[in-house]
């Protein structure tokens, strides 16, 4: 069997850090459709994404990031992404959003540099 | 090296890991690259949730085949299903440019398809859509990424 989709949620200061495993296709981006979204509606706006322990993304789950990325950039929010190896980060660069979406190697660094831009503040 | 595999599966979204899963031992079988099986798998995994989420009007299940065939350093994939007419490569490609508020949220699928296969075709055969789509498993160049 396969590691089912799963994602954790903390916080570190203003900073919500979701760290998504398994799946992300048509089946299963649902959840973190909800989740993401959700937590934007009631007001966070600063997210780190971390998929270092994710297996596969198809066009399902990056819509969900478009979508957020739309709405935060409204409310002057952002989404940084951590974590993207292989072929999951080979993905990211084919649809361009590396251009969209900074990322960093770890979660940890992507939260500091997030602390640490006084533009995000 | 020559090997063929023929499967098929009803449009249910959660028929396609079932799919992957076959791709994958097929992959494993023929030594095919882990990247070329990936991409492979993402491609199929595009397409046929298309059929799945838009082809259908009636409600009722329905048979999707799906062909892989290896002949020396190419893979063919021929996805055959007896949707409404639907021809991929009329679909326009999404704006990838600019700023996150001018992107497209849909048409990443097809887009994606695009750049990780080679040789799409589309034709309609005795009330069936037939797509086909390939890719080279050996000495696979470097892609060339949007900026």
């Amino acid at each position: 069997m396969r590691a089912p989709t799963k994602i954790t949620e903390h916080k570190q200061g203003t900073v919500v850090v979701l760290c998504v495993s398994g799946r992300l296709d048509a089946s299963n981006s649902g959840v973190f459709e909800e989740k993401l979204l959700g937590l934007i509606a009631g007001g966070e706006h600063r997210f780190v994404i971390d998929f270092a322990a994710l297996d596969y993304i198809s066009s399902a789950g990056l819509r969900v990031l478009v979508i957020a990325a739309k709405r935060l950039a409204a409310s002057r929010g952002a989404i940084v992404l951590s974590g993207l190896e292989g072929q999951i980060e080979e993905v990211f660069a084919v649809v361009g959003f590396d251009s969209i979406f900074k990322t960093y190697r770890t979660a940890d660094e992507a939260v500091a540099a997030f602390i640490q831009d006084p533009a995000a503040n | 090296m020559s090997a063929q595999l023929t499967l098929s599966l009803t449009n249910k979204l959660a028929e396609i890991e079932g799919v992957s899963r076959l791709v994958e031992a097929f992959g494993e079988q023929h030594g095919l690259p882990a990247r070329v099986v990936f991409d492979l798998n993402l491609a199929l995994d595009e397409v046929l949730t298309n059929i799945i989420s838009y082809g259908y009007d009636d409600g009722a299940e329905h048979e999707i085949t799906v062909r892989l065939s290896l002949d020396g350093h190419t893979l063919h994939v021929e996805v055959e299903d007896d949707g409404r007419p639907f021809n991929p490569l009329e679909i326009a490609e999404p704006h990838l440019g600019g700023p996150v508020e001018e992107r497209s949220i849909g048409g990443l699928g097809l887009f994606l398809v695009r750049k990780l296969m080679s040789g799409l075709a589309y034709r309609r055969q005795e009330g069936k859509n037939v797509f086909g789509m390939s890719r080279t498993v050996a000495d696979v160049p470097v892609r060339q990424h949007p900026k």
